[in-house]
């Protein structure tokens, strides 16, 4: 059961900084928290009742030990939850249930791994870096972004200072690959030696349409894709079924909950 | 009695007698089972479980919900497992967790409310049974029974007919006289009505010209709401002399006693369970020590007492 150690907990806010386009945040939990990469946590720290629902935020790091622990959020203010969130100081409190949702997996036998963001969906791939570096996968990083002051700053990426591991994508190529995500990704592709050799495990948080080229490019390769869908929802857990997308399952496709058996769903059953 | 001794916080809804006065609202906290990870659910007056059909509903097409000032919009569709496998997987797990629970019910014909209410007959801890007369999402969702005093009383006597498990009418409040509507449940035999459904309503957005729900409408909870569930708890209430259950709008001790003092005999909380898991077992909390303070030895004292002279 992936939700089997969610918890509801009360925090306080150590540090929550704007840092150019993004805010980091980090908040003293009771415990030390496990998550799997792609897992997310419910945030709500603003008095009073408005807006009424917690906001959803990908796990970007945890710390501490047992009965002291850390968790640490990266996002981008987007509307009034966020905005509300961005102004707590430190010593603020805050309510967060978590660790939730379905993660990425990470299969042993897929050596090549790319992690693929767009906007603040660094946040949920940055997290497989640690994972992959323990079981002595290979990764590169690919950063899409609107324009260069959308990217995140240089030390939030892992593995920066490897050369050729990074590949940042502006759409109006004001940094890096003048394009999108997908074509860079279809760059780097064209690029391989010898092509098509062998398979790419690829892992993206990003706008849907994002995504969708994503999935596009790398699924009839035969690379597996490895997607974090993003929803609105009220609760985070499993019981409101307002965060639904569909998904297929065999020959069928139903509705699935994004908070519950996603956020991180394989490419090749969602119905885009 | 001394002052040590614990509030009586027991709730009488007919022949069914609950630990405390607080229980879930159908649709908001699943088949209960999602909510052992953060408590043990035993502690609850009782569970709601998701509205249940004949088959298994796929429910709504996205988008299916939208925050609103102070409350929430939803159309879900009432997507769920079916009445099977609510019998076979779910009831087995939540008689293991010890809970008390209820399950709603709905179908888009009255035969289908018949046949759901019968196949229940083989839970035998099933406390009661809830009838969704009033579920604004779906057509056939009850809303059509559930709009007219004669439809609601036909519908009501029809399943009361097919169960002998304690039956209790969950009411829509889109309707113009919820007194008349409470008492068309009490006259066909309902042993409780349950108020408030959620409010019609709707979102839409001024720059792409589209609604925001993928159903046009969707049914308003949360805090925006309370004040109309209290003030129909009230009148109802009033109408009745079988219990009411109150809801709409609850998110702490302090709303749920409201409900009990405007005479309900028992509360349900809904939206409140998504933004803190907890809710309910800190609303029970809340109310026990809000009766320690105010030297109130049982719920019985305190429900239905408010002055509204003098």
């Amino acid at each position: 059961m992936p939700q089997g150690n969610a918890r509801f907990v009360h925090g306080k806010i150590l540090h929550n900084a704007g840092t150019g386009a993004f805010y980091r945040m980090e908040v003293a939990v009771p415990d030390r928290i496990d998550f799997v990469p792609g897992q997310f946590a419910m945030v709500s720290g603003w008095p009073g009742n408005d807006p009424l629902l917690p906001r959803p935020l990908a796990i970007f790091r945890t710390g501490g030990a047992r009965g002291k622990g850390t968790v640490e959020f990266v996002y981008k203010v987007v509307g009034r939850g966020t905005a509300l969130l961005s102004g707590l100081h430190a010593g603020a409190p805050l309510s967060l249930t978590l660790p939730l949702g379905h993660g990425f997996e990470f299969p042993a036998e897929d050596r090549f791994w790319w992690l693929v963001g767009g906007g603040v969906g660094f946040s949920s791939v940055f997290p497989a870096a640690a994972v992959l570096d323990a079981q002595r996968s290979d990764f590169e990083i690919f950063l899409g972004a609107r324009t260069r002051d959308q990217l995140p700053p240089g030390d939030w990426i892992p593995g920066a200072n490897a050369p050729g591991r990074v590949h940042l994508c502006t759409d109006d190529g004001t940094a890096g690959f003048f394009g999108t995500v997908a074509s860079a990704l279809r760059d780097r592709i064209d690029r391989r030696k010898p092509s098509g050799t062998a398979r790419v495990s690829i892992l993206a948080c990003g706008p849907h349409a994002m995504l969708k080229s994503v999935a596009d490019l790398a699924l009839p390769l035969g690379f597996r894709v490895q997607v974090s869908l993003e929803s609105s929802m009220a609760c985070g857990f499993g019981v409101c079924w307002g965060c639904v997308t569909a998904i297929r399952d065999g020959g069928n496709s139903g509705y699935r909950r994004v908070c519950r058996e996603g956020p991180v769903f394989d490419a090749r059953r969602v119905v885009w | 009695m001394t002052q040590t001794m614990p509030p009586d916080l027991t709730a009488r809804i007919g022949s069914v007698l609950l630990k405390n006065p607080v229980m879930s609202a159908s649709g908001t906290f699943g088949y209960g089972l999602e909510f052992t990870p953060f408590y043990d659910i035993s502690r609850l007056g009782a569970v709601i479980v998701k509205g249940l059909s004949l088959l298994p509903t796929p429910g709504n097409a996205p988008v299916r919900i939208v925050e609103t000032p102070a409350g929430m919009l939803n159309a879900i569709g009432l997507q769920n497992i079916g009445v099977e496998r609510f019998i076979n997987e779910v009831a087995p797990r939540l008689d293991d967790a010890g809970a008390t629970y209820v399950a709603n019910i709905y179908g888009r014909t009255v035969e289908e409310y018949e046949a759901v209410a019968r196949r229940l007959a083989e839970v035998p801890a099933l406390a009661a049974i809830e009838l969704n007369a009033s579920c604004p999402n779906v057509k056939e969702g009850g809303i059509a029974f559930g709009s007219s005093p004669g439809g609601l009383s036909g519908l009501t006597r029809r399943v009361r007919a097919a169960t002998e498990k304690p039956l209790w009418v969950k009411l829509s409040p889109n309707v113009s006289d919820i007194g008349a509507m409470a008492r068309a449940a009490e006259e066909a035999g309902a042993d409780a009505v349950t108020l408030i459904n959620t409010i019609i309503g709707m979102a839409v957005d001024s720059r792409t010209r589209r609604p925001i729900l993928s159903n046009v409408t969707g049914g308003l909870s949360g805090p925006a709401v309370k004040p109309v569930a209290l003030r129909m708890v009230w009148e109802a209430c009033k109408a009745v002399r079988i219990p009411v259950i109150g809801i709409g709008g609850i998110q702490c001790a302090r709303d749920a006693l409201e409900f009990l003092l405007v005479g309900a005999a028992a509360v349900q909380v809904g939206t409140a369970n998504f933004r803190n898991p907890n809710a309910c077992v800190e609303i029970i909390d809340g109310i026990r020590d809000f009766f320690v303070r105010e030297k109130i030895f049982r719920l019985d004292d305190y429900r239905g007492t408010l002055r509204t002279q003098g």
